[in-house]
């Protein structure tokens, strides 16, 4: 391979197809002389363009007919010729340079052309280099030679992550990973699962119970996950009214005094709650309002008086404060009242545990989260709620529906493939890297195939075939010719 | 530096038949081929100025002469058989003591719509001033060998070439041992070759042309010579000029042009052929042996069994093509010559200068 030109943060390298270079490959480019080094990457390949290439392409079509023929090569020439026809241009964006054995975002130095020595860098090297590994080791899974790409777990801690891509390519199941590998190292860890898929973590794929089967608490909405309304802060409860069911601010203030007047009697209860706003001095507009509201309440089944049926979140939320655990949220086949209600409630309770340092810090990984977290959310959690300790993965196949905003805070993005032109461009907006490298590499990623882009490969992104799990998969696509496959 | 023993692996099969054709000249051409370039030099210097293809040699003539008869044609589709040769050379670079030679020839032939070829080549040659006398006799001898006829004392008659010959020398040995070779396997069918039928230099040989055109007349070929016909005047007006007023395909017959001088003769009789619409007109060259109506029934035939859709050849065209270095060729024969031979390359190629040519060749002067 020799350097061919450089513009900007681009190296153009000539290549031929024995150094067998794809694209997301490193390239080490040394210069002895300068005793420097330049990483750079791969980022796509073109042909060279060959001076007379189009001449002998032209000598294959001829005026109104074909041509075969025969060559007598005694010397043997011809495999030089296709060897240049075959040279291609690798387009390698810089990474880093090199010096004294340290590596600096400088891009600015020019290698020699004649002297650099440009060979591939194998990924298990650059992981070296970059010491990705650290005291509490992810190991994600392969990279293309072979070599296991290990991240540390504490590039995910005070991060914002988002894993992404097109359906059915394996954010779910990173996701679950990287569930697993916290929990691991003991952290907490809170899950809004909105298609039950996370259930299965306490279990290997034989349904036989793991090592983390006690540390997994699935919690199901009306199921075994119910609210009393003494457990209700008078903040959250106003935000489940005003947000999830749209309750007018009058008839909220309203609320706001009935709340209180229950409370104060220590009566708060849903008979109660029903009892009061019945006879209840006001508008006679206000109180249908509330009523309405009541009853949605009282419908939605995750709220008893029964003392016996009702669960309690922060107990769960403590259990995983000594060995680690998760709590899954299992949203599946609740409304999306439903699930707002338990979303407004669970991340209320994770504020209240967390600003009196009840809970040191949380791991929140929200599937689809436009289609329950409310707009004034999204910069809670980049900002507010990461300042208190939670920390958020978004996992969605619908780059838009997170604001561009969130791309360029985060830390941290696991990009599986996209082909969609929309969609790539959604995600290039992340600062973390160039969108020329999102949008080339993704859209030759394979299923199961990530690139890992930000802190947890210290910006070399990467790209890794995410390893098998060992875990039930859960709650699988409901579809009418299962059986007969 | 060694190079590995390279045996000659056969001729591949090709629809002419064979029996006749002589190995002897590739033969000795790719062994000295190799001995050449198993050269103990180590630095091989590619100089931009040696750095052009050769064309076919053609004789600088300046004919001039007194009348001419335009000759209408009709295309005449017999499903001949049209075949034709061409020959190139191109410096690849200088050593300290000669310079790298590639040289190939190609026979291109259509049946029915198919294009079908025969490429000859490359052969690399170490050319230097030591070895230039053994090369030259070396081939001569095969070359006269094949052609039979000449004497040992004609053998003695061209000197050994200068070494800025040599390209021109050792390209016109293939070439007319592939014109021979065609002619002698054809049978009734049109050949073609780039450039004219003027003979007595050292390129093209009295002796060596009269016997293909013999053999041609023998075996029922017709021998048909394309060139430009930019030297060509008729009462010192251009004589290109003077058939634009004709409507193609038409010819141009020249008469009364006058005498060359010793050795150099006229084996054929000279024609100005328009063959297309457009500018393009080309001097073509028929075996004077035969008669008028045969050379004029030769073009029409090849009027219709040939494209000439730009006033040339297709076929004539292909050969062309075939056997001209690409620059991608010449880098590949240079990357050859320094993993086999051991050379250094030193500086870059004149790419240019092969890329602004048509079809990768360098500009020269032939006529
Ligand atoms: N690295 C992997 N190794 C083996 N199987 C995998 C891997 N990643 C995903 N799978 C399997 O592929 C299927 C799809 O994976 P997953 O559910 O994680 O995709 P997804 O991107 O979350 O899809 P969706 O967009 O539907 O949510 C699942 O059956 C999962 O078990
Ligand atoms: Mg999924």
């Amino acid at each position: 391979m020799k350097i061919y030109k450089k513009e900007g943060n681009v190296l153009q390298i000539l290549s031929f197809p024995e150094d067998n270079i794809e694209k997301g490959d490193y390239i080490l480019i040394e210069d002895s002389k300068a005793r420097k080094a330049l990483i750079a990457q791969v980022i796509d390949i073109q042909f060279a363009n060959i001076p007379g290439m189009l001449e002998e392409l032209l000598r294959s079509c001829p005026d109104g007919g074909n041509i075969h023929g025969e060559d007598f090569d005694p010397l043997e020439i011809a495999p030089y010729i296709t060897y240049i026809q075959d040279s291609r241009l690798l387009i390698c964006k810089i990474r880093a340079s090199i010096k004294n054995e340290y590596l600096s975002p400088s891009k600015s130095w020019l290698p020699s052309r004649s002297h650099s020595i440009v060979k591939k860098l194998p990924v298990s090297r650059l992981l070296e280099m970059i010491k990705a590994k650290g005291k509490l080791p992810i190991v994600l899974g392969e990279t293309k030679e072979s070599s296991p790409l290990i991240i540390d777990a504490s590039s995910l801690d005070g991060r914002l992550n988002i894993i992404t891509g097109k359906k059915e390519t394996g954010k779910s199941h990173l996701s679950k990973l990287l569930v697993l590998s916290l929990v691991h190292y003991g952290a907490t860890v809170v899950i809004f699962d909105l298609n039950g898929e996370y259930a299965g973590l306490g279990y290997s794929s034989d349904g036989a119970r793991n090592e983390y089967y006690h540390r997994i608490h699935v919690l199901t909405p009306g199921k075994n996950f119910k609210l009393m309304l003494g457990q209700l802060d008078l903040r959250v409860m106003l935000n489940i009214l005003v947000h999830a069911l749209r309750l007018p601010g009058t008839s909220a203030r309203e609320f706001r005094h009935i709340w209180k007047s229950l409370k104060e009697r220590k009566e708060l209860s849903l008979r109660a709650l029903g009892e009061t706003i019945r006879n209840w001095h006001c508008n006679i507009h206000i109180r249908d309002a509330l009523f309405s509201r009541y009853y949605a309440l009282v419908n939605s089944g995750l709220f008893t008086d029964n003392p016996s049926e009702a669960s309690d979140i922060e107990q769960y939320l403590f259990k995983t404060r000594e060995k680690g655990g998760a709590v899954v949220i299992n949203l599946r086949d609740t409304s999306s009242i439903d699930r707002q209600i338990m979303v407004e409630y669970t991340l209320g309770k994770l504020v209240e545990l967390l600003s009196n340092w009840r809970l040191k810090a949380v791991f929140l990984f929200a599937e689809e989260a436009h289609l329950y977290l409310r707009e004034t959310y999204w910069d809670d959690i980049v900002t507010r709620m990461r300042h208190f300790g939670i920390f958020t993965t978004f996992i969605t196949n619908q780059p838009d529906s997170i604001r561009s905003g969130i791309y360029r805070q985060a830390d941290n993005i696991f990009l599986f493939n996209f082909t969609n032109e929309n969609d790539l461009e959604a995600v290039s907006r992340a600062a973390r890297v160039d969108a020329e490298t999102v949008k080339s590499i993704a859209r030759d990623l394979p299923p199961h195939h990530c690139l890992v882009l930000g802190k947890a490969v210290k910006d070399f992104p990467m790209v890794v075939k995410v390893k098998r799990l060992n875990v039930k998969t859960m709650g699988g696509t409901r579809l009418f010719f299962k059986e007969k496959n | 530096m060694v190079i590995e023993q390279l045996t000659i692996t056969t001729t591949p099969k090709y629809n002419f038949p064979q029996e006749n054709i002589n190995l002897e000249l590739p033969r000795t051409f790719l062994e000295l081929s190799i001995q050449s370039i198993k050269t103990s030099e180590k630095t091989f210097n590619l100089n931009n100025l040696l750095n052009f293809q050769q064309l076919t040699i053609t004789t600088l003539e300046n004919l001039n002469c007194l009348s001419a008869k335009v000759i209408k044609l009709k295309p005449k589709p017999d499903n001949s058989i049209v075949s034709a040769i061409d020959v190139s050379s191109i410096k690849l670079g200088e050593t300290s003591t000669g310079f790298l030679l590639a040289i190939r020839g190609a026979i291109v032939w259509k049946q029915n719509v198919n294009y079908r070829y025969l490429r000859i080549g490359p052969f690399l040659f170490h050319v230097t001033e030591e070895n230039k006398q053994r090369i030259y006799n070396v081939l001569r001898k095969a070359y006269f060998n094949f052609a039979h006829q000449e004497s040992k004392a004609a053998l003695n008659i061209t000197s050994t070439p200068n070494i800025m010959q040599m390209q021109s020398r050792l390209t016109g040995l293939l070439e007319k041992w592939l014109q021979m070779t065609l002619t002698t396997a054809a049978k009734n069918t049109l050949i073609l070759w780039d450039g004219s039928l003027t003979v007595g230099t050292p390129e093209t040989p009295t002796r060596v042309v009269e016997s293909i055109l013999q053999t041609a007349r023998k075996r029922e070929n017709m021998i048909m010579a394309f060139s430009k016909a930019t030297r060509l005047r008729l009462m010192s007006h251009r004589i290109t000029d003077l058939l634009v007023k004709s409507r193609p395909p038409c010819l141009l017959e020249l008469k009364g042009y006058s005498n060359v001088n010793k050795p150099i003769r006229l084996l054929g009789e000279i024609y100005v052929a328009r063959l297309a619409k457009g500018n393009c007109t080309f001097r073509l060259d028929i075996d004077k042996e035969i008669p008028s109506e045969q050379r004029i029934e030769a073009v029409e035939k090849l009027l219709g069994n040939d494209i000439v859709s730009h006033g040339y050849p297709e076929t004539l065209r292909l050969a062309h093509i075939l056997c001209t270095f690409t620059a991608n060729e010449v880098i590949a024969m240079q990357r050859f010559i320094a993993k086999k031979a051991g050379l250094n390359i030193v500086s870059q190629p004149n790419i240019r200068r092969i890329l602004f040519g048509p079809y990768g060749k360098g500009e020269v002067d032939n006529f």
